[in-house]
């Protein structure tokens, strides 16, 4: 073997682009990369100014490339203030109160055992035959499934056997490798799918909710307060994690089962239950859980923001608009509920009246729906249709005086005295329809807040007026 | 500074070989076991007292413990599982430790590695122990049942010529339970010395998927055990480092990986990681937050990573089949802890950022990690 290659070569970068105009011109990251290594080994010379001026180019080009990676040496404690190492301490302490909880209980036998699973069935798992064979394996250097050794009884055709040569059809064969491949593939399915089916005792777990609530009381009642609240705060992180993850749904059931282990201190998952169901869209749940939240914590101002939020969505502008205000009584720098409020403010004439009283209208799942349906007698729901029929949305809409008959009764009158053909008439009577209608758009836009609002803003204010 | 830094917040010097370093869960106390000269096994456990450590305890037992953990013991009791040099398993209570809750000769060999699931967690079944040995085998304990393991997994009894062949035993590594999220599932992940990475299903009892990687696999670890698995951690010999997103399973291409070939390698000049490649010892997820953890390197060095999801973690392709769609890897931080390899490391279960190491160079450290809630 010769010396191995340079870094150059085996790059093929040409010697003419270590230079600081071509590094100035480069416009590719993975070619300047290769630039700022070669010149780092030092294998073409030693010119720390072009490195550095390399190594600038590529921080532009790719800020977060591997060759950034730097290490230092671990650095002691005393680079703290003493102000980052209290918590540490404080907690320290705590944590030495639950110890000794802990430790008294262990000494405890009066109290009831947990109930655990059943052991497991012997069992033994034997691993592939072909573990024996290890070195076959080793041949797979990538780190994929490891292919099926076919077995192929088909025999190799000798290059020179002619004969056979012209029995071979290609057609023939590429058909058969094909439908190979296909019940491979089909049996790679059929096997995954065996060990992806659910168990059936997950589905049974599925259909008696109520039992699991029942097991749910009596595990409750088996743990000490110490325990309750490790498992609640256990829970209330793995909800965390999901709510990272934007699965929201199961957050807010790990939420939920935090609040059931620990009711008393369960301010925070409450409060994190209420932005899961924020970002589902279910904001009256979500009011619900922040009130929880401010019972517990009155001065919350997270739980504020949210509960602010949820009702400004829900349509409470007014209430909205009040708790911003609070927030800003416990927290005059809060600069979320300034924002709001100043975008809140600009709405404020446009506001229902304090005493204005309002519909709730709440959605029902959508499974209960058709099992309703299902009980209810086929007569009821044609009754029901009818009632539907009979309330008229339009009839709410329509102005209580009707000008549009008068000006077309003033306009007709006209024609009438001028006696003018049906053709100038009609003209004149979509004129009048036409400002008509710009006079109805002035005075809706007049309604509207005259505010640096964005225009979606207002379209979804006219929405839940309409609601 | 607005990025995590780890910093060494207090070190302790001991006269012997560390293995394994552990939080007792929900106190203040860690547990660090190893090898005295002798090869006698020590059990050593510390208290943080504020700015100094305090040994509480130090029990001495006749061969050298390897690993320990506290997954299947109960918030009750805290018993530690342990393993040792000449393949046995018991279970200490750690505050008589002088008699073993429960003792087995559980391998022929010595027991390389350890993971315990079920004592905490609920309604995530029974709790159980599963060690992996020199001798190639995997075995999983419930420490109710007698002297005989639930489920054995070993390479075929091997006939014929026994010298010749007994060389050609699988070493298991590394080992972890995960997606344990009800009763009946859950999963062990082994890591082999040849590269070999297989997973077992306990309750289909079968081989659910393997692969073979470049390099042997000295630590692995699902970044949670008590989910529906979601991607799982397995770190090589020569620096090697992959994150497999465990969602989705193709039926011939497997679990979709995002591989780091130079997570262990050494510092060159300037800070700047250039050196030669080292191994990567161990990974650890940080409890409070799934998407990060640490590795410890064959350099001394230990480094924060942050797996960033892909938009779309899944993709169909043209036969309608699912494949998983791995994400990014970004090192978050890095610092050189030891001059030795740093080994083990433990985050504690109940404070974010807080951890202990292990490293060769007879110390454990306490490190605490600061800004870790800004990832």
């Amino acid at each position: 073997m010769e010396k191995s290659k340079t870094l150059l070569e085996k790059y093929q970068i040409p010697i003419g682009h270590l230079d600081f105009g071509y590094v100035e011109k480069c416009g590719n990251a993975r070619e300047m990369e290769k630039i700022v290594m070669i010149l780092r080994s030092g294998e073409e010379g030693y010119f720390p100014d072009l490195t550095r001026c390399a190594e600038e180019k590529l921080k532009q080009l790719k800020p977060d490339s591997k060759l950034f990676r730097t290490e230092e040496k671990i650095q002691h404690s005393n680079v703290l203030d003493k102000h980052e190492l209290k918590p540490i301490y404080d907690w320290t302490n705590e944590i030495k109160n639950k110890d000794n909880a802990l430790s008294e209980l262990k000494e405890d036998a009066s109290l009831p055992s947990m109930d655990l699973p059943p052991v497991r069935k012997t069992t033994k798992i034997e691993i592939d035959k072909d573990e024996t064979e290890t070195p076959k394996s080793k041949a797979a250097s990538a780190p994929s499934a490891r292919p099926q050794s076919k077995s192929t009884n088909e025999q190799r055709i000798k290059s020179t056997d002619y004969s056979k040569w012209d029995k071979y059809n290609p057609d023939e064969e590429i058909l058969r490798m094909d439908l190979e491949q296909e019940r491979a593939k089909e049996q790679a399915q059929i096997k995954l799918k065996s060990v992806l089916q659910p168990t059936s005792k997950e589905e049974q777990i599925k259909q008696c909710e109520s039992a699991e609530e029942q097991r749910l009381q009596a595990q409750l009642k088996t743990l000490t307060q110490v325990e309750r609240e490790q498992y609640a705060e256990r829970f209330r992180l793995r909800g965390n994690d999901y709510f990272k993850a934007k699965e929201y749904d199961n957050a807010i059931k790990e939420y939920t089962r935090a609040i059931a282990f620990d009711p008393a201190q369960a301010a925070r998952p409450y409060n994190n239950r209420a932005i899961s169901y924020l970002k589902l869209k279910n904001y009256l749940l979500a009011i619900e859980d922040c009130e929880a939240c401010l019972r517990l914590e009155p001065h919350n101002v997270k739980a504020l923001l949210r509960l602010a939020d949820a009702k400004y969505s829900q349509g409470h502008r007014r209430e909205s608009y009040g708790i911003y205000q609070r927030v800003l009584e416990l927290e005059p720098e809060n600069a979320s509920a300034m924002k709001s409020l100043a975008q809140l403010r600009h709405q404020v004439g446009e506001l229902a009246p304090a005493h204005a009283t309002r519909m709730v209208i709440e959605e029902l799942p959508s499974d209960t729906a058709p099992v309703k349906n299902k009980t209810e007698k086929p007569a009821d729901a044609t009754v029901k249709d009818v009632q539907l029929k009979e309330y008229d949305l339009a009839e709410l809409v329509k102005p209580n005086r009707l000008i549009k008959s008068k000006i077309a009764s003033a306009a007709e009158a006209l024609g009438g005295t001028l006696k003018s053909p049906n053709s100038i008439a009609n003209a004149q009577k979509q004129q009048l329809q036409h400002m008509m209608q710009k006079v109805s758009t002035a005075q809706s836009q007049l309604r509207l807040p005259q505010s640096n609002c964005a225009a979606s803003t207002n379209q979804k204010l006219l929405i839940q007026e309409l609601k | 500074m607005d990025k995590p830094q780890l910093i060494e917040h207090l070190h302790e010097s001991v006269n012997y070989t560390v293995y394994d370093t552990k939080w007792i869960p929900l106190s203040a106390k860690f547990v660090v076991l190893g090898s005295k000269p002798n090869s006698h096994g020590i059990l050593d456990i510390y208290e943080l007292n504020e700015d100094k450590l305090e040994k509480v305890k130090s029990v001495e037992k006749k061969a050298a413990f390897k690993c320990g953990t506290f997954g299947a013991s109960s918030l009750r009791n805290r018993h530690m599982a342990i393993g040792d040099f000449e393949g046995r398993l018991q279970v200490l209570d750690l505050e008589h430790p002088d008699l073993a809750v429960y003792n087995v000769k559980a391998h022929s060999g010595i027991i390389n590695c350890i993971d315990a699931i079920g004592g905490t967690q609920l309604e995530c079944g029974a709790p159980e122990i599963v060690t992996g040995s020199r001798d190639g085998s995997i075995k999983v304990w419930d420490i109710r049942q007698g002297q005989d393991p639930v489920v054995d997994i070993s390479p075929p009894s091997q006939m014929g010529d026994g010298i010749n062949r007994s060389n050609l035993r699988r070493d298991c590594w590394a080992i972890a339970f995960g997606n344990t999220y009800n009763e009946e599932e859950r999963l062990i992940a082994a890591g082999y010395d040849n590269g070999d990475l297989k997973l077992f299903d306990l309750r289909a009892m079968g081989v659910r998927w393997e692969a073979t990687i470049r390099n042997g696999i000295c630590g692995l670890e699902f970044d949670r055990r008590d989910i529906p698995m979601n991607k799982l951690a397995v770190t090589t010999l020569e620096g090697g480092l992959l994150v497999y997103d465990m969602r989705t399973q193709h039926p011939t291409k497997g679990f979709s990986y995002v591989e780091e070939r130079n997570a262990g390698r050494s510092v060159g000049t300037n800070g700047v990681i250039t050196g030669p490649k080292a191994t990567v010892w161990t990974v650890r997820h940080v409890p409070q937050n799934r998407d990060v953890f640490l590795t410890g390197g064959g350099t001394g060095s230990i480094r924060l990573w942050k797996y960033e999801y892909p938009d779309r973690r899944v993709l169909e392709d043209a036969d309608g089949n699912k494949e998983g769609v791995a994400g990014k890897l970004q090192m978050v931080s890095a610092v050189t802890l030891s001059s030795q390899p740093v080994h083990s490391f433990d985050w504690h279960p109940d404070k974010l950022g807080l951890a202990v190491a292990g490293a060769f160079d007879q110390s454990v450290r306490v490190l605490i990690t600061t800004k870790l809630n800004t990832l």
